[in-house]
């Protein structure tokens, strides 16, 4: 009998949500500004931006604590009318994501602890995401930005009015990436070599 | 059923062209667009309008196209943000400005003069902000860049002025030659006929010729781009190098692209792309080699745009060779969007005509089947994407 593969879990923010949530999952990892950020995520990767470098943080569970929702979406957390989807145990649409804090609406320090230990308890109970509807609705609005404009937009301070126009684009151009600006040069020390291209990929799929 | 003279598939900038081009010329032409106009490549490339290193059977059209950019305004309204700043290959070794050297050279004895060999000082002057070990490069004075979905909107526009109807978020599934009029039906249930087709489909333009019987070996690329954010001028001309991919400009903005070919991964039956962080930082890597003045740059977006491609890295364009009153332009190969001012005259001249003035016998639909050594075409510099 194999012995059971401990979680890894990532915590992001180190605020009252984070802080608390840290206190109830031993052995978790807390990424926390200024020391480091998450500036994009993929499935099963969260890329910090920490003294210069940046470097995957490889998870199998994901708390997002810090008011990040460009960095939800881009994981593909659904939202509707601007708000994240998430059950009361902080679980998101997809499976292996919690969040709490302000991201998930607490309007004070001791909710977004209150969220953070719920949160927590329920990744150490390991129980799987409540079921969401199929089909949520979300505005669109008819934001279709141009890359520069993106990049402009992108510039600006987060708010809510600027992360709604970024969510707008995002449900008809796909996830605005990445969800925090990055050092190019940072960026730019993670490879001291050509990686070997992709080739083309093929396609046998048909009309549909 | 909704009937019209030509049907296009694909509401990106090729097939758009091919409705301005028809429209122009009187044809009642429908473009069903499965998504939103310029949605993909088309709306999210590079821009780049380049002749320069260009594969050699591509040099005529685009030199054409090149011509048209410089009047684009006559075609389509308005400038799409087009500057004629030029687009240079810098040299980072000796060995590579030989090869420039040699390719300037080709270029003449065919009879084409606008590639030119710049010295060191000569670059530096062009590109004062360029590093120190760059040893020379060439230039194509007239390129420049253009901006995409500003492109692909205005083409869309002219297109709708000339009378052609653009329908958005129709997906064809089905098409079928019945009675000599093509019938394609869509995911909605809805049905439109016309006797001529044009398939300008991009990366999804496979899917629609082998659902006609033409088996075109194709692939497809998630192209990445990087945006830095803005800041003080430091170039004018759109770059590139001779030894690695690199597509690399300012905008009027101050935001710098760094694109040029590192690509993510693309699905195509959800459109999704996957960002592949570590070649997005080889080409941030490449870009700060060649200009260090971007140490203190961030990135604040980076996206991928889905381009089909072949394996000669040239487009699909001509008649079908199996299937009357079918017209291809897709499968750009990460390059086509300097050629687009050109492509819809091509496709107006091929479906009216029967054929046009252009030599195009390079990008036969079925030069694939035809090459049964397998040998692929060459010609080119190392082509950037967009």
């Amino acid at each position: 009998m194999s012995a059971p593969v401990a979680l890894r879990i990532c915590v992001l923010g180190g605020g009252p949500a984070g802080r608390a949530a840290l206190a109830r999952l031993p052995g978790a990892v807390l990424i926390a500004r200024p020391q480091a950020t998450g500036w994009h995520a993929e499935p099963g990767i969260l890329w910090i931006e920490s003294a210069g470098r940046v470097r995957p943080e490889p998870f199998d569970r994901l708390l997002v604590c810090a008011d990040e929702p460009l960095l939800l979406a881009s994981l593909g957390c659904a939202f509707t009318e601007g708000h994240l989807v998430a059950d009361g145990a902080g679980r998101t649409t997809v499976l292996g994501i919690s969040a709490a804090g302000r991201v998930t609406g607490a309007d004070s320090a001791d909710a977004a602890a209150r969220q953070g230990a719920a949160a927590a308890k329920a990744l150490m109970a390991g129980s799987a995401a409540a079921p969401f509807p199929a089909s949520l609705p979300e505005s669109s609005g008819t934001a279709w930005l141009d890359p520069f404009d993106l990049a402009a937009l992108l510039e600006r301070p987060a708010d809510p009015a600027r992360d709604a126009r970024l969510r707008a684009h995002g449900i008809l151009a796909g996830p605005v990436r990445p969800a925090r600006p990055v050092s190019l040069a940072a960026l730019a020390s993670f490879v001291a070599e050509a990686p070997e291209p992709h080739p083309p990929q093929l396609d046998g799929g048909e009309l549909a | 059923m909704r009937e019209s003279d030509v049907l296009v598939v694909g509401g990106g900038l090729h097939g758009l062209s091919a409705a301005l081009h028809l429209a122009l010329r009187g044809i009642r032409v429908r473009v069903l667009e499965a998504q939103q106009v310029g949605a993909n490549a088309s709306g999210y490339s590079a821009g780049g309008v380049r002749t320069l290193g260009r594969h050699v059977a591509e040099v005529p059209l685009a030199l054409e196209a090149l011509d048209r950019w410089h009047r684009i305004t006559t075609l389509v309204g308005e400038t799409c943000g087009f500057r004629s700043v030029g687009q240079v290959r810098v040299a980072e070794t000796e060995a590579e400005l030989v090869r420039l050297t040699e390719r300037a050279a080709q270029m003449r004895a065919l009879g084409f003069r606008h590639e030119e060999v710049v010295d060191a000082t000569t670059l530096r002057g062009l590109l004062p902000a360029v590093a120190g070990h760059v040893v020379g490069g060439l230039i194509a004075r007239r390129d420049g860049y253009a901006v995409p979905l500003r492109t692909t909107q205005a083409f869309g526009r002219a297109a709708t002025a000339a009378e052609a109807e653009i329908l958005e978020g129709v997906r064809v599934s089905d098409a079928e030659r019945r009675d000599g009029r093509w019938i394609l039906k869509s995911r909605d249930a809805d049905t439109y006929a016309a006797p001529y087709l044009v398939n300008a489909a991009g990366a999804w333009g496979g899917r629609l010729a082998r659902a006609v019987g033409e088996v075109i070996p194709l692939g497809f690329n998630a192209f990445q781009m990087l945006l830095t954010d803005s800041l003080p001028p430091f170039l004018t001309p759109v770059v590139g190098a001779a030894g690695r991919p690199l597509s690399f400009k300012q905008s009027e903005s101050g935001h710098v692209m760094i694109g040029g070919g590192h690509k993510g991964l693309a699905d195509l039956d959800t459109g999704q792309v996957r960002l592949d962080v570590p070649r997005l930082a080889y080409s941030a890597r490449t870009a700060l080699d060649l200009f260090p003045i971007l140490r203190d740059a961030r990135i604040v977006h980076a996206w991928a745009g889905i381009e089909g491609v072949t394996p000669d890295e040239l487009p699909v364009i001509g008649r079908s060779a199996v299937a009357d009153g079918l017209v291809h332009a897709f499968c750009f190969s990460g390059h086509g969007f300097a050629l687009a001012p050109v492509i819809g005259d091509i496709v107006a001249d091929l479906l009216l005509d029967g054929r046009t003035r252009f030599p195009i016998e390079p990008f036969a639909p079925d030069r694939f089947s035809r090459a049964a050594t397998g040998s692929t075409p060459r010609g080119a510099l190392m082509q950037p994407a967009g």
